[in-house]
C-alpha cells in the first residue's frame, strides 16, 4: 500500500476558526476517499497564525526560523496541498499570501492543490477563481477545479439550496484525491544540497558532464 | 588558522545618540579599525563593495591599498567583490596591482552582491547573476594565469590579443574564496578550481551552513584538489563583546533592535539562538566559535563583522582589543589542538609561491618593449616561452606547468 502525504495548511486568524474547520472537513473528505481506495495517507496540519512572527521574520531576513522551516520543507514534499483562507477586503488574507511569499518558487510545481475559502458572504466566492487560482497557477502547482468557498450562512441552512456545502466539499476532495493518487512527487523532490546528487548539473557544466 | 575581521561598510545612524557619521569619518574610521585589528594581532581585514548609499566602499583596492600602506603583516582581503557586476578585466589589474604594493599580503572572496538595481546600474541582467559569476570568474581565472588572453563569452567584449597588466606578483594570482548564502553552485564553483570556499554564516542557521560546506568539500574531493578535510573553508561571525555578558546584552541591543538587515524582526535572544551572533563575554564568543568545528570541520579562516549597526568608532575598537586579548589566543591554541596534519592552512601569497617554485625563483615578469607583435610573437614578456593556451582553465593554468625560463 502506497502512503501519500498531504499537507494542510489554514490561514484563519480567529480561535476557533472556521477556515480551520473547513480545512479539516475538507481534509476529512480527500482521506476517506483515498482509503476508500487503497490509497494510505498522512496529512499534517499547519495553522499559519501560529507561524506568523516566524513567516515575518523571514520576510525581513531570508531565513526560515525551525518551526517555519519545518512547514516549508512539509509542503515542498508533499503529495497534495489543501489551502485555505479566510477572504478579506477581496481577497486572500495577507498571513496567507506572506506564507505563500517565503516558499520557494520552485517548492509547488506539480502540486495538487485543493483550494478553500471562507467569508462573510457568498458574494465573495469568486475570489477563489480570480485570486487564488492565479497564485498557484503562477508557481506551477495544479489546483483542482472545483474551489470551496463557505459563506457564513453556509454552515447553517441558508446556504447553497441546491448544492450544499458537504456536496462541493465532496467534489472538491474527490477531484484531489484523484490527482494525489496518481502523482509520484514526493519521490521526485530533489535536494540541491544533496552530496549524492549528480555533479555536472551547473550552468555551462563546469567539467562537460 | 586566520583570525580577522570583515566590514560590510554601512553608514548608520547610532541608535543611541541619534547621531550619523559623515562617509569622510567613517571611511577614516574604518582604516583605523584595520590598523588597530593589525596591532592586536587580528590576521585578516576583509572589506564589503557596495554601490549605494548607505555603504561607502564602492572601490575596494583604493581602501585597501591605503591599509596596505600603514600596516605589514595584515592580510587583505574582499567581503565580497561582485564578479557579477565588475569588469572581470578590470578586477584582474586592481587586484594585481594592489598584490604589488602590498606585497602580496592580498586574497579576494568573491561574492554576486544582494542590491537589485546594481545590476542594471552596470548594464546587467540580476536574473543572469549566476551565469554571470561563472563566466566573469573564469576569464579572471585565465587573466591571471595566461600572459596573452584570447577570449569571448556571452557576457563581455571579446579580447584579442589581451594582456592584464601589471602580472600578478610573482606570476602567483591571489587566492580566491567564493561566497555564497544559499547557492549550491557557488559551493561546485569554489570546488570546481580548489579555490576557498566562504560562508557567511551570520543571517543564517548553523544547519544550512553545515550543508554547503558539506558540499563544497565533498566537490573539492570530486574535482581532484585533495580530500574533504582539505578543502579552504572560511565562516563568518558575528560577535559583540563585556567582560560582563549581561553588560554585553544591555549595550547591544539598541543596535540589535534597530540593525539593517534584523532590526525590527527577531528578538535578540531569538537570533543569538538560531544564528552564530554571540552577544556576551569574550568566553561565550570562544565557546560559540570552537563549537563551529562540530559542523563544518577543521577550517582555515574566522571573520566576524563588528562594526555595523551603527556601533561607533571608539566601542569598535574596545571589540578588537577583546578579540586580541581574551579571544583568538585561546581560539589558536585551542583550535590547533586535534587538527589532522593533511589539514592545511589558509594559503598566503608566501606558501602558494613556495608551492609552485619550491626553491626556484619566482618569475618576474619584465615586458618586452612592444611592438604590436605580441601575438606574433607569442609573448609581451622578456622571460617567457611561448605560453601554452590550449589550456584555458586548467586549475592553475598555463604557467603551472613551465618548466624552465627563457631568460
Amino acid at each position: 500500500m502506497t502512503t501519500k502525504r498531504i499537507v494542510i495548511i489554514s490561514a484563519g486568524l480567529s480561535t476557533p476558526s472556521s477556515t480551520r474547520q473547513l480545512a479539516d472537513r475538507m481534509t476529512a473528505d480527500a482521506v476517506s476517499i483515498m482509503r476508500e481506495r487503497g490509497v494510505e495517507v498522512e496529512a499534517q496540519v499547519f495553522e499559519l497564525r501560529d507561524l506568523a512572527h516566524d513567516i515575518t521574520n523571514h520576510l525581513l531576513l531570508g531565513f526560515a526560523p525551525p518551526k517555519l522551516q519545518e512547514a516549508l520543507d512539509a509542503v515542498a514534499t508533499a503529495d497534495g496541498l489543501i489551502a485555505v483562507t479566510p477572504i478579506f477586503s477581496t481577497s486572500y488574507a495577507g498571513l496567507f499570501k506572506s506564507f505563500i511569499d517565503v516558499i520557494d518558487p520552485q517548492a509547488l510545481t506539480d502540486l495538487p492543490v485543493l483550494i478553500g475559502a471562507t467569508g462573510g458572504t457568498s458574494r465573495h466566492s469568486l475570489a477563489i477563481d480570480y485570486a487564488i487560482r492565479p497564485l498557484f497557477t503562477y508557481l506551477h502547482a495544479i489546483p483542482v477545479t472545483t474551489g470551496v468557498f463557505a459563506a457564513t450562512s453556509d454552515w447553517g441552512n441558508g446556504g447553497d439550496g441546491v448544492r450544499s456545502l458537504p456536496d462541493r466539499i465532496f467534489r472538491g476532495a474527490k477531484e484531489f484525491a484523484e490527482l494525489v493518487e496518481r502523482t509520484d512527487r514526493s519521490d521526485l523532490v530533489s535536494d540541491p544540497f544533496a552530496l549524492d546528487r549528480p555533479v555536472g548539473h551547473l550552468v555551462g557544466g563546469f567539467t562537460g558532464e | 588558522m586566520q583570525f580577522g575581521i570583515f566590514t560590510v561598510t554601512d553608514i548608520t545612524q547610532d541608535p543611541t545618540t541619534g547621531r550619523t557619521p559623515s562617509e569622510h569619518e567613517r571611511i577614516k574610521g574604518t582604516v583605523a579599525i584595520a590598523k588597530h585589528a593589525e596591532e592586536v594581532g587580528l590576521d585578516v581585514f576583509a572589506l564589503g563593495e557596495h554601490h549605494n548609499p548607505p555603504f561607502w566602499s564602492s572601490s575596494p583596492t583604493t581602501t585597501l591599498a591605503n591599509i596596505a600602506g600603514q600596516t605589514s603583516t595584515l592580510q587583505l582581503s574582499t567581503a565580497t567583490t561582485l564578479i557579477t557586476t565588475n569588469d572581470p578585466v578590470k578586477l584582474a589589474e586592481d587586484y594585481a596591482m594592489l598584490q604589488h604594493v602590498s606585497d602580496g599580503r592580498v586574497d579576494l572572496m568573491l561574492g554576486r552582491g544582494n542590491t537589485g538595481p546594481v545590476y542594471p546600474w552596470f548594464g546587467q541582467d540580476i536574473r543572469q547573476g549566476l551565469p554571470l559569476a561563472l563566466e566573469n570568474y573564469e576569464l579572471l581565472h585565465r587573466l591571471w594565469r595566461e600572459d596573452v588572453v584570447d577570449w569571448s563569452g556571452k557576457f563581455r567584449t571579446p579580447l584579442q590579443g589581451f594582456t592584464a597588466t601589471p602580472r600578478p606578483l610573482d606570476d602567483v594570482p591571489p587566492f580566491v574564496w567564493h561566497g555564497s548564502i544559499r547557492t549550491p553552485e557557488v559551493a561546485d564553483q569554489a570546488a570546481f578550481y580548489g579555490d576557498g570556499f566562504f560562508a557567511n554564516h551570520i543571517f543564517w542557521p548553523a544547519s544550512h551552513t553545515q550543508r554547503m560546506i558539506a558540499l563544497y568539500r565533498q566537490r573539492f574531493e570530486h574535482h581532484g584538489h585533495g580530500t574533504a578535510a582539505q578543502a579552504i573553508v572560511g565562516l563568518g561571525g558575528q560577535v559583540f563583546m563585556r567582560k560582563n555578558s549581561q553588560d554585553a546584552v544591555n549595550e547591544f541591543r539598541p543596535y540589535f533592535d534597530n540593525a539593517p538587515v534584523y532590526g525590527h524582526g527577531p528578538s535578540l535572544e531569538d537570533f543569538t539562538q538560531q544564528t552564530p551572533l554571540t552577544v556576551g563575554s569574550p568566553q561565550e564568543v570562544v565557546d560559540k566559535t570552537l563549537g563551529f568545528r562540530d559542523y563544518v570541520g577543521d577550517y582555515q579562516r574566522q571573520l566576524w563583522l563588528i562594526d555595523h549597526a551603527g556601533l561607533p568608532l571608539k566601542t569598535v575598537l574596545e571589540q578588537l582589543d577583546l578579540l586580541g586579548e581574551e579571544v583568538v589566543p585561546v581560539l589558536r591554541k585551542e583550535f590547533a589542538k586535534n587538527r589532522p596534519a593533511e589539514v592545511p592552512d589558509a594559503p598566503t601569497h608566501a606558501s602558494l609561491v613556495q608551492a609552485k617554485y619550491g626553491d626556484q625563483a619566482p618569475r618576474q615578469a619584465t615586458p618586452n618593449a612592444n611592438r604590436g607583435d605580441n601575438l606574433t610573437l607569442g609573448s609581451p614578456y622578456q622571460d617567457t616561452a611561448v605560453v601554452d593556451s590550449s589550456k584555458p582553465g586548467s586549475a592553475f593554468g598555463a604557467a603551472a606547468t613551465r618548466k624552465e625560463f627563457v631568460r
